[in-house]
């Protein structure tokens, strides 16, 4: 995604809504796009039986992110930043 | 009642009197700790072999991103690595979940239990080789499974353990596993964890409250997961009588 080394690639980060069919009442989410590409889809946790309701749940991740676990994300700013240092890394 | 040691040695045969004294006579030591503590860790000198009495501890190792892995959850009855002394030092931690009641017992003891009762080193021998069936076992759910029957094996499993030392009531056990244990134990995130419990729950398989687990029905959740039992070893499941394991060379001592 990014390049390793003093200059950071720039890097297009784009959210768009899309419905999730996660199995329970959380089915709000956000496609990541990274320059175009998709890597990741966040879920807002809904169901009020979550540990956090309203935060925001990495439900899936592709290429950098594939099979990364990580905590859910209070706002979808904090959900951008981490994916950004994430791919940046 | 008999100690949980002893119950989960019977669980694969019958002891006599004199072995069931051997063992009342290695359950000496008993010290409480508290929940979330570590007994032992990573790159510790083992000294005394580890027995849960009471309780639930876990085998665990931390990934440099602080993510935690459960490999094996101890129940009473377990041996915290019957002979870990042979080893230089842990290559992973245990620690409490709940609060436990822990036995040290000195390498010593263990050796001549074991060499003055036949019947007692096949019963430990019988215990690591279950240890290593069940995380056998733990690869498979965890690479083959899906979340739903993932967890609900887990269930199963704990459910057959635990009636094996007396600590079941009418299909209920304490689970003192947070969301986030069973995600470490389970390879999942808590955010799955919290759903297939919805899951389970809503298919009428398990009630969970107040850290108390029911399984509500154990034939449909056995059903539910493919729970085959074999890799327990215990007696009440065998197909038959055991074959004749005298050793050869050592006398039956009881």
């Amino acid at each position: 995604m990014a390049r390793r080394g003093n200059v950071e690639t720039l890097l297009v980060l784009k959210l768009q809504p899309i419905a999730v069919d996660t199995g329970s009442l959380d089915r709000d989410g956000m496609l990541i796009i990274a320059n175009g590409l998709l890597v990741g889809v966040l879920v807002r946790l809904d169901a009020p039986e979550h540990a956090h309701p309203g935060y925001w749940f990495l439900e899936a991740g592709f290429g950098p992110l594939q099979g990364v676990r990580v905590d859910a994300f209070p706002t979808l700013e904090h959900a951008t930043r981490w994916v950004r240092h994430h791919l940046n890394r | 009642m008999q100690h949980a040691l002893t119950r989960k040695l019977e669980s694969f045969e019958p002891l006599s009197d004199q072995a069931r004294w051997a063992l009342n006579g290695l359950v000496i030591k008993v010290r409480q700790v508290g929940a979330r503590q570590d007994l032992i860790q990573e790159g510790d000198k083992p000294e005394n072999v580890l027995l849960i009495l009471d309780g639930f501890a876990c085998r665990y190792k931390v990934l440099p991103d602080c993510q935690r892995q459960i490999m094996a959850l101890l129940v009473p009855g377990d041996f915290c690595d019957l002979n870990v002394f042979i080893l230089d030092e842990m290559d992973h931690a245990i620690g409490t979940i709940s609060t436990c009641q822990v036995v040290d017992i000195p390498r010593q003891a263990i050796d001549e239990t074991a060499t003055h009762h036949a019947s007692i080193a096949r019963a430990f021998w019988w215990c690591s080789l279950v240890d290593g069936a069940v995380l056998r076992e733990w690869l498979v759910n965890i690479g083959g499974r899906l979340p739903a029957p993932r967890i609900a094996h887990l269930f199963c499993e704990l459910l057959m353990r635990l009636e094996a030392v007396g600590r079941v009531t009418d299909n209920s056990y304490a689970f003192p596993l947070t969301q986030t244990e069973i995600a470490e134990t389970m390879g999942l995130s808590d955010v799955h964890v919290n759903r297939t419990l919805g899951d389970l729950r809503a298919l009428g398989l398990i009630h969970l409250k107040q850290r108390v687990l029911t399984i509500l029905d154990v034939e449909r959740l056995k059903a539910f997961c493919d729970f085959t039992p074999n890799y327990l070893h215990l007696r009440n499941t065998r197909w038959g009588e055991r074959r004749d394991l005298s050793w050869p060379g050592r006398a039956e001592g009881g």
